[in-house]
């Protein structure tokens, strides 16, 4: 590894921007991403900034069962995240569709059919100390030596 | 609404200030705005269809994820009405340990909605502040109900688990830490003079059409309307509960009602735990055939459920008007028209604490 | 009209929300005292009314009953103005004021009141079908 992508490593560790996006879901695991913003759990002592302009983001946080309403459109926003990046289902909603995957239901799970997830934390909702953790993991799976993985 | 207008600014589906996908297409003259139009559909999921021909243990979950943010009320207004409907009793202590968790559902989601406030008009302390005595809250709703957001605590007949000795003393000490915390963040807002500039006068929803479009919860009552279901409930009536009004029918009206209101469920939870003496915490009774209609006041204002059951206690009809159908449909034609700025549009729906999640459901 | 960026067809959205229980049953009411097909009605709807407003026109009706709509002028009771220029805004206010006017004229050329009614509903039903 050289050392322009061990310092490229360095800085990436220390500054993830996170973007979320609700296809769908119920609330829960949207404010449970909010939580994450409390000073209990202190989301940017581990250089994550959670905001919501998928433009400048390095992570996307995927809530909720695929609704109709997002069929082009979440494809859209993967698009305009610069590279590297990766997306985070959060919930049981974007993994299977949760309660909602029944018949008669309007959602079309799961999300991966529209956009490569890298991470998924199931659960319903799953805490917010899951949901930083999984954030993290990705952090060093993913972006660490991204450029030598890339070749 | 087809029209041809000068210039119409999107906001959404994806925007810092809000925390669901909906878009609001608004029609500006220069600065003014003069009219919007919402679009809808990013979070449709069809509950009502999928709720159809299950037996209530199905859908008292689905009826809770209707919105996550006010779980619990959702969860209370179903199983009451299945308990209107089948004439089944509740035990004094179990009905007061519905009003505990009730009014802690009621008070984290007052929080987040100041906390959304007050980071729209980039007040990001005060804001921080409110999320961190949330999750105080959100700790003593754990302790109660077993979970943080969608608990099912509430079952046909009285509640899941009873409460401890040493949790009620536990309960009684957070809440006066909280009671202290949230004393100061209110002196804050009420007399902070960037945030008095920024919320006096701005999203002005005037009481006449607040009556027009159905207009509820705490957005009604900064209007000056002293509407609240609570107010029929049998155990808010012996608990002598009564609306908090304010009539400034501006975001700072809005945001200060919460505030107040914050108070008052603090009030009610400190009388459940004096009024609450020992005995069982369930009773029994099987579920019946019936249709009803049935309102309880949510975070956010009147939630109606109109269930039709058959007799093996399935819901073979179910309706559901959620708070926030109202609320947003009051903003986004009443409230956000003739503000000075664009820039006064996202804090005026923020305001109104819209749930994209229970309008659309 | 302007274009949109990211535009889509909301008509199939729309009309997820019009068949709604509630909806529905209020749509079919609404639309056998107007005297169109349901179908017209929700097509109306669907093309003048936004989707929040669609999701709150239960609310709406059940408000503008209860406030009273049209208590002190029977004539417009009848015809329901305040239900159909403000309560659900189908109609703009000023298209039902003429109406009314036009009706209120033929009771005072001596028309009976139930025929210039049904004249000022036939009015309305001309302005849906349009």
């Amino acid at each position: 590894m050289t050392l322009l992508q061990r310092i490229k490593d360095l800085v990436r560790s220390r500054s993830i921007h996170v973007s979320y996006v609700d296809v769908g879901s119920c609330n829960g695991c949207d404010i449970e991403i909010l939580a994450c913003l409390a000073p209990r759990y202190d989301i940017e002592q581990y250089g994550i900034y959670v905001h919501n302009n998928p433009r400048e983001a390095d992570v996307l946080l995927v809530v909720g069962a695929f609704t109709l309403g997002w069929e082009e459109k979440l494809k859209m926003v993967w698009d305009k995240i610069p590279e590297p990046k990766a997306a985070i289902a959060i919930g049981n909603c974007p993994i299977s569709g949760g309660v909602f995957d029944r018949r008669g239901s309007y959602v079309d799970p799961p999300v991966s059919k529209h956009i490569p997830i890298a991470a998924e934390v199931p659960g319903c909702p799953p805490r917010p100390t899951e949901i930083l953790s999984a954030i993290l993991s990705i952090r060093d799976t993913v972006f660490a030596g991204w450029e030598v993985k890339q070749r | 609404m087809k029209r041809t207008v000068d210039v119409n600014i999107p906001l959404g589906p994806i925007h810092p200030c809000f925390k669901e996908p909906a878009r609001l297409k608004c029609e500006t003259r220069g600065e003014r705005v003069i009219g919007a139009e919402v679009e809808l559909g990013y979070m449709k999921k069809g509950i009502e269809r999928i709720m159809k021909g299950r037996p209530w243990q199905e859908v008292m979950f689905l009826a809770e994820r209707v919105c996550g943010i006010c779980s619990v009320i959702h969860n209370m207004v179903f199983i009451e009405a299945i308990e209107k409907i089948s004439g089944i009793e509740v035990p004094p202590r179990a009905a007061l340990l519905r009003v505990i968790a009730n009014e802690l559902d009621r008070m984290q989601s007052h929080m987040l909605a100041n906390f959304s406030y007050c980071y729209t008009i980039e007040h990001e302390t005060l804001a921080m502040y409110l999320l961190d005595i949330r999750e105080q809250v959100m700790d003593e709703l754990e302790r109660l109900t077993g979970a943080r957001v969608t608990c099912a605590y509430i079952v046909p007949g009285g509640v899941r688990c009873d409460i401890r000795n040493e949790d009620r003393d536990t309960l009684s000490a957070s809440l006066d830490r909280i009671e202290h915390d949230l004393h100061r963040y209110a002196k804050m807002f009420e007399t902070g003079p960037m945030i008095a500039l920024r919320s006096k006068g701005i999203g002005i929803l005037t009481e006449e059409s607040a009556l027009q479009a159905h207009v509820v919860g705490p957005t009604a009552r900064a209007s000056g309307i002293a509407v609240d279901m609570r107010t029929n409930h049998p155990t808010y009536r012996k608990l002598n509960f009564a609306p908090v009004v304010r009539h400034g029918c501006d975001n700072y009206a809005r945001v200060m009602v919460r505030f107040d209101e914050l108070s008052a469920s603090i009030g009610l939870i400190r009388q459940s735990l004096r009024a609450l003496s020992p005995g069982v915490i369930r009773g029994g009774g099987i579920c019946k055939a019936g249709t009803l209609r049935y309102s309880g006041e949510a975070p956010r204002g009147e939630l109606t459920y109109s269930i039709t059951t058959d007799e093996y206690g399935r819901v073979a009809e179910i309706q559901i008007q959620t708070p926030s159908i109202m609320n947003i449909e009051a903003c986004c034609h009443y409230m956000i028209i003739g503000v000075d700025s664009i820039a006064d549009v996202t804090s005026a729906f923020v305001s109104a604490d819209p749930c994209i999640a229970c309008t659309e459901r | 009209m302007t274009e949109w960026l990211y535009e889509q067809d909301l008509v199939s959205q729309k009309y997820r929300i019009l068949i709604a229980h509630e909806h529905d049953q209020l749509i079919r009411a609404l639309a056998s005292d107007l005297g169109v097909s349901v179908q017209e009605l929700r097509r109306y709807m669907i093309e003048h009314i936004d989707m929040i407003l669609l999701e709150n026109i239960p609310a709406r009706y059940k408000a503008a009953v209860a406030a009273g709509a049209d208590a002190d002028d029977p004539v417009a009771r009848e015809l329901g103005r305040d239900i159909f220029s403000r309560g659900i805004p189908l109609i703009p206010n000023q298209q039902m004021e003429e109406i009314l006017k036009k009706i209120k004229e033929r009771i005072e050329a001596g028309s009976p009141v139930p025929e210039a009614v049904a004249a000022g509903k036939a009015m309305v039903r001309e302005v849906i079908l349009r």
